[in-house]
This record gives structure tokens, C-alpha cells and sequence, in this order.
């Protein structure tokens, strides 16, 4: 199925769907009175922006002085190819220390990379302890959003879950008494867990160390009661300097939440005595995307969400609706990187109003680079027969400006008086689930002539 | 296995060096009392501020958690620890703490973040496997945002540490913001 098809899935629960839209739309607006709050906003994107380019051209360089920086203080660095080398290195340290119980905070490249069936499949039990991702891994779901993975369940089908899962007793969704039930059931797993693994928001080039955020806390309870820390990075999380820390923190919970900073921002450098730390860095195609000049900039991202909170088209199609573990306008983007064919229908996800780009903290591009996907995509990609006759058809109208007035004439005439049926069928996408506006009588040109001569 | 392959593969594709910007701090400068913006944002992230006298630290936390039994104590401006613990005790042991009391090293009035390092806290767990968590910050050690942050942590011992900003929380159930999710169930920042 592609987009557009996921996506009518999704718009069938209209209810759901308006809430959906609202509370990511009230997202979107805590993050500009938070972001209006911070002197120097628009100057510290762009500094984010420049770091970012700066770190993408020098990118080799920074992962040596990473690497050998976090050696030195005595972290093992691994190197993973692609998603199966990944999850072959975590697997093998897992066994090293018979690992049999492993909690996992949030980490999208983990996702990307399917880790837990992979371990599942080994017999290891693996704990995703970042509630919303608990909730959806009950559920036997992705997350449909990188920051608010189960955005897409009612406070009742939580409430469902969590009785079927871990025996609570109906609360017609009562989000504390949820909350607090979810957490003893985590402490237990974290008091339990041999191994923890981690994402990495930001790796740090000169010091060796890097940072992990959360609200929750629990990627801390998870490192800090195991013995073993495996903690898992895409290559582009790295920035040159720690004081560079100081730009993106700045940036990512209010980008995210409008939070002015995520409750937890933890500094690792050294594993405690007695303990191991490892971290695993992993390509999966990002040195790819990043010999695509258009499309590098995409590597910029911090996953702090807000292209998905603001992006219209997200809002009313919900994360699963992009079937990549990146949704959103920035998952638009990456996807057709890693697999043309198969999600070659998400840039045209989009109605290219830029707002993402608008809100994005490091600056990407992701309209122009949405725009241009679309163009790689239509003389690689087989396109439907109709489009391509109607797109050509097009083409010669908008060429010849009187052919254009006479179709618009006929156009307007016809939307007027035809049938119903005629109008409102397979067609015309337009006319899905709404009605087209009223029909004027003139085009632009026409009633804008006539304004002038009127003064 | 990967590392010869991907520095490899990223040499043919990085582009040009590009400058590493540099950072104006000016652009960031705002005339503002530091206190009292660190205050309203400790608020604003849902912990509780208290400015009080270093002789009454003992007196306000008894006042404020009169039902804790486990305490833990790792700062010499209280005295109201019941339960000892060194660098070798095990995380394991404090799952049953009901208060812990650890010195702040550094506040940041943009965000209400205050930096706690692994000797803070004596355990490293310990901030976050508390019941409640009490932090003693001196009200000298405010700095006005992230970047001043990082210049007065530069010179430390890096092993761990971590900006904490309010108590543990999540939205995670239908953007309902629940207190207390795995971390502290509450914060009480304490300026001397």
C-alpha cells in the first residue's frame, strides 16, 4: 500500500484523526512560544546548521578523534556497516555476557535496524522502557512518531493494553494510574536487566563522550543498574566540540516539546569501575545519502520531531501511514535513499508548504529536498498511466495561454452544470471526502483586469 | 569489520570543508536576573524552589518530606541521612530509597538544569532511583544559559554527568503530563 492508501486506514476513525491533528498542531504551538522566548532563536539554527555541514564535511576525521578519544577512556568502539552487522556486534556482546533481560531506551536507529526481533529470535528479552515505546511494543506496533511513539492510541486503548499485558484494573484510561502502573512494572525490569542499550542524541568528537535525553529517566535506570551499556549511534551524530552541546541542547527539546530542556540531558564519558561500555556506530547507508548532494543535508537531523508536528499532511495521516521507521517530512526525505521502490510514494506526501523547513532547528531543506525526490522519483519510477497522460496534457495547455483560457472557460462551465457523478468520482482526489469551492464565473486574470478598470 | 569501509566510503562522498562556525556569544546576551528566571522555569519544568538560609536546609526538607524514612544523604549541608552509601554500594540496594539529598553543581537559568556529576551523587543511580530528590544549589552558581554551561563545566573530570531539569515525567498517554514516570516522582531545588 502506498501513503495516500495507509493513510485513508487512518482517516476512518475521523474522531481520532481530528484529535490527532489538534494535539500534534498544540505540539507545534508550545514549540514557537518556547523557541520565541530564546534570545538569538534564528542565529543559534543557523549556528546548528553550520556545525552540522561543518561536521558532514569532515565527518571521517571526527569519528577517528571520537573513536579513539572514548578508547582512551576506556569505552570499546564498534563499527557496523549496515543493520545486520549492527545487530550481529550487539548480539555478540549480549552472549559474551550472557545477557538474558536487556532494557532499551529509546534509540530510532535500533528501530531502523529491527534489533529486537533479532535478539527476540535469540531468546533474549528485550525491554523497551521508554513508555510510549512499551506501550507500542505491547501492542505489537512501530512507533508512528520519533518522539510521541504512541501518538496514535487512545488514554482507553492504553488502558486495554495494559490490563491484557500487565493486569491492571480498568481506569477508562486514567493516565496517573497508568503511569504509576507502568512504572513499577519497568522498575522491576530495570532492576532485573543484564544489559542496557541506548541511542545517542549527540557524540562528541573531542572529548569522546556522549549525550543521552529523556523525560523519563529511564535510559539512566537502565545504564546505571546493569553492568553492561550499549549504546548505538548513526554516524551523524557526531559534533566536533562539547561546547557545541551547548547550541543543540538548546535546540532540541524546545524544537521538540517546548520544553526548554529534555528533564534528563546525561553526559557519558567513562563506564563505571567493573562495568563495560560499549558503543556501536553504524553507516546503514548514510555515507550514501551523503554522496547525494541534494539530499545530504537530511544528515543534519537531530530527531527532535517538529517537521512531523507541523507537517499537515502527517497530522491527518498518522506516523504508520509512511511505513518507515522515520515518518514525517524528514523521513520523506531519508527513505527514498534506502529503498526508491518501496517508498517512493512518501514525497509526494506532502503539500510542499515548506513549513518544515520553517521549524526545523538545524535548517534542513526539506521541502526543496521533498520537490526534488519527486523529480528523481518520476523518470525512475513507472508512474500511473493517468497521471503521466494528464501531467502531459498539462503541459500543452499551460503552454499556449489561449488553449489555457478556453480550458478554464470549459472547466468552470462544466464543474458548474455536470452531473454529480461526473464531478466526484475516482478521478478527481480533489473531490475525496469533501466538496470542491464554489465556482466562479471568471478566472484571476479576468476579475483582476475588470478590478482595475473598475478602481 | 565496517570501520575500514565506512571511513573509506565517506571520503569519496564528504563534501568540501566547510568552516566550523564560530559562536558569537553577544548575540545571546540578555540583561535578566539570573534568579529569578531560574526560578520560574524550575517552576515551568515542575520542581519546586525554595531560597532559604544554610542553617534551615535540614529544617525545610523535614518540613517537606516529614514521611521519609530512607534517606541518603551525600552532601555535608545535611545531616539527615539514614541510610550510608560509598562508590562500591550497589545500585540494586537503593530501590527502596525514599530521599535523596545531593549537591547541585551548576544551575542554568534559560532552562532550570542543574548539573550533578557522578561524585554529586556518590552512586550514580541515586538521582534517578529515589522516590523524591532534593538538590542544594549555591545561588552563585547560576549562569545565564547552555553555552556559559559547557565554558564552567570545561575543566572537570569527565566520567558522568547529568543536567537535570525538573522531576522525571512523560506524556507518552494521550499528551496527559504525568509527574513521576521512572525517575524522581518529585524535585526540590534548595538556593543557599
Amino acid at each position: 500500500m502506498n501513503h495516500a492508501e495507509k493513510a485513508e486506514v487512518f482517516n476512518k476513525d475521523e474522531a481520532k484523526v481530528n484529535w490527532h491533528d489538534k494535539a500534534l498542531w498544540y505540539v507545534r504551538e508550545k514549540r514557537d512560544t518556547s523557541a520565541h522566548k530564546v534570545q538569538g532563536w534564528e542565529y543559534l539554527r543557523e549556528l546548528g546548521s553550520g556545525i552540522k555541514a561543518n561536521v558532514l564535511s569532515n565527518l571521517d576525521e571526527y569519528l577517528v578523534q571520537f573513536e579513539s578519544n572514548a578508547q582512551k577512556n576506556g569505552v570499546i568502539v564498534h563499527w557496523a556497516s549496515n543493520a545486520e552487522e549492527h545487530n550481529k556486534i550487539v548480539g555478540s556482546i549480549l552472549d559474551k555476557h550472557q545477557a538474558k533481560k536487556v532494557v532499551k531506551s529509546k534509540s530510532m536507529l535500533t528501530e531502523e535496524c529491527h534489533l529486537n526481533p533479532f535478539l527476540e529470535k535469540k531468546g533474549i528479552e528485550v525491554i523497551d522502557t521508554d513508555l510510549g515505546e512499551r506501550i507500542v511494543q505491547l501492542a505489537e506496533e512501530p512507533p508512528s512518531h520519533i518522539v510521541l511513539p504512541a501518538i496514535h492510541k487512545t488514554k482507553e486503548e492504553v488502558d486495554v493494553l495494559f490490563q491484557e499485558h500487565l493486569g491492571t484494573k480498568p481506569s477508562q484510561g486514567n493516565p496517573e494510574y497508568l503511569v504509576s502502573e507502568a512504572r513499577k512494572h519497568l522498575r522491576d525490569k530495570f532492576l532485573k536487566a543484564d544489559v542496557a542499550i541506548t541511542g545517542v542524541n549527540f557524540a562528541v568528537a573531542d572529548t569522546g563522550g556522549f549525550v543521552v535525553c529523556t523525560n523519563e529517566g529511564n535510559a539512566d535506570m537502565g545504564v546505571h543498574l546493569s553492568k553492561v551499556h550499549i549504546a548505538c549511534m548513526g554516524i551523524e551524530k557526531i559534533i566536533p566540540q562539547e561546547k557545541h552541546l551547548g547550541v543543540f541542547l538548546r535546540l532540541l527539546a524546545r524544537s521538540a516539546t517546548g520544553q526548554p530542556i529534555t528533564t534528563y540531558s546525561s553526559h557519558f564519558n567513562k563506564p563505571e569501575e567493573g562495568k563495560e561500555m560499549h558503543i556501536v556506530i553504524v553507516d546503514n547507508g548514510r555515507t550514501e545519502q551523503l554522496s547525494r548532494e541534494d539530499f545530504r543535508a537530511s544528515l543534519h537531523c537531530i530527531r527532535c520531531g517538529a517537521c512531523m508536528n507541523t507537517c499537515p499532511i502527517y497530522r491527518r495521516s498518522g506516523g504508520h501511514s509512511y511505513d518507515y521507521a522515520i515518518p514525517g517530512p524528514i523521513g520523506s526525505i531519508l527513505s527514498p535513499g534506502k529503498d526508491m521502490k518501496k517508498h517512493s510514494s512518501l514525497p509526494f506526501a506532502s503539500t510542499l508548504c515548506g513549513s518544515c523547513s520553517n521549524v526545523c532547528p538545524v535548517k534542513i531543506n526539506i521541502h526543496e529536498q521533498l520537490y526534488k525526490w519527486r523529480q528523481v522519483i518520476v523518470k525512475e519510477q513507472k508512474q500511473p498511466i493517468i497521471k503521466k497522460s494528464i501531467l502531459k496534457v498539462a503541459g500543452v495547455v499551460l503552454s499556449k495561454p489561449n488553449l489555457y483560457a478556453i480550458a478554464g472557460k470549459s472547466a468552470r462551465f462544466a464543474l458548474k452544470h455536470a452531473p454529480k457523478f461526473m464531478i466526484y468520482n475516482k478521478l478527481n482526489a480533489w473531490g475525496k471526502a469533501r466538496d470542491l469551492p464554489e465556482i466562479k464565473n471568471e478566472n484571476f486574470d479576468e476579475w483582476f483586469k475588470k478590478r482595475n478598470k473598475d478602481g | 569489520m565496517g570501520r575500514e569501509a565506512i571511513l573509506k566510503s565517506i571520503k569519496e562522498n564528504k563534501p568540501d570543508l566547510l568552516p566550523i562556525p564560530k559562536i558569537n556569544a553577544d548575540a545571546f546576551a540578555e540583561d535578566i536576573n539570573l534568579k529569578d528566571v531560574f526560578k520560574s522555569n524550575i517552576a515551568l519544568v515542575g520542581g519546586n524552589i525554595k531560597e532559604i538560609e544554610k542553617e534551615a536546609i535540614d529544617l525545610e526538607i523535614k518540613a517537606l518530606y516529614s514521611n521519609a524514612k530512607h534517606i541518603v544523604s551525600v552532601t555535608t549541608k545535611s545531616s539527615l541521612g539514614t541510610v550510608s552509601v560509598s562508590k562500591d554500594t550497589d545500585p540494586h540496594n537503593l530501590e527502596n530509597i525514599d530521599l535523596a539529598i545531593v549537591e547541585g553543581e551548576l544551575g542554568v537559568s534559560e532552562n532550570g538544569a542543574i548539573w550533578v556529576t557522578a561524585d554529586n551523587s556518590m552512586v550514580r543511580a541515586l538521582p534517578f532511583i529515589t522516590n523524591d530528590l532534593v538538590i542544594i544549589l549555591e545561588k552563585e552558581k547560576l549562569c545565564l544559559h547552555m553555552l556559559q554551561a559547557y565554558d564552567n563545566i570545561s575543566q572537570r573530570d569527565r566520567d558522568f554527568g547529568v543536567f537535570i531539569s525538573g522531576p522525571s515525567k512523560t506524556a507518552d498517554i494521550e499528551q496527559c503530563l504525568v509527574v513521576g514516570a521512572h525517575g524522581a516522582m518529585s524535585l526540590t531545588v534548595l538556593l543557599v
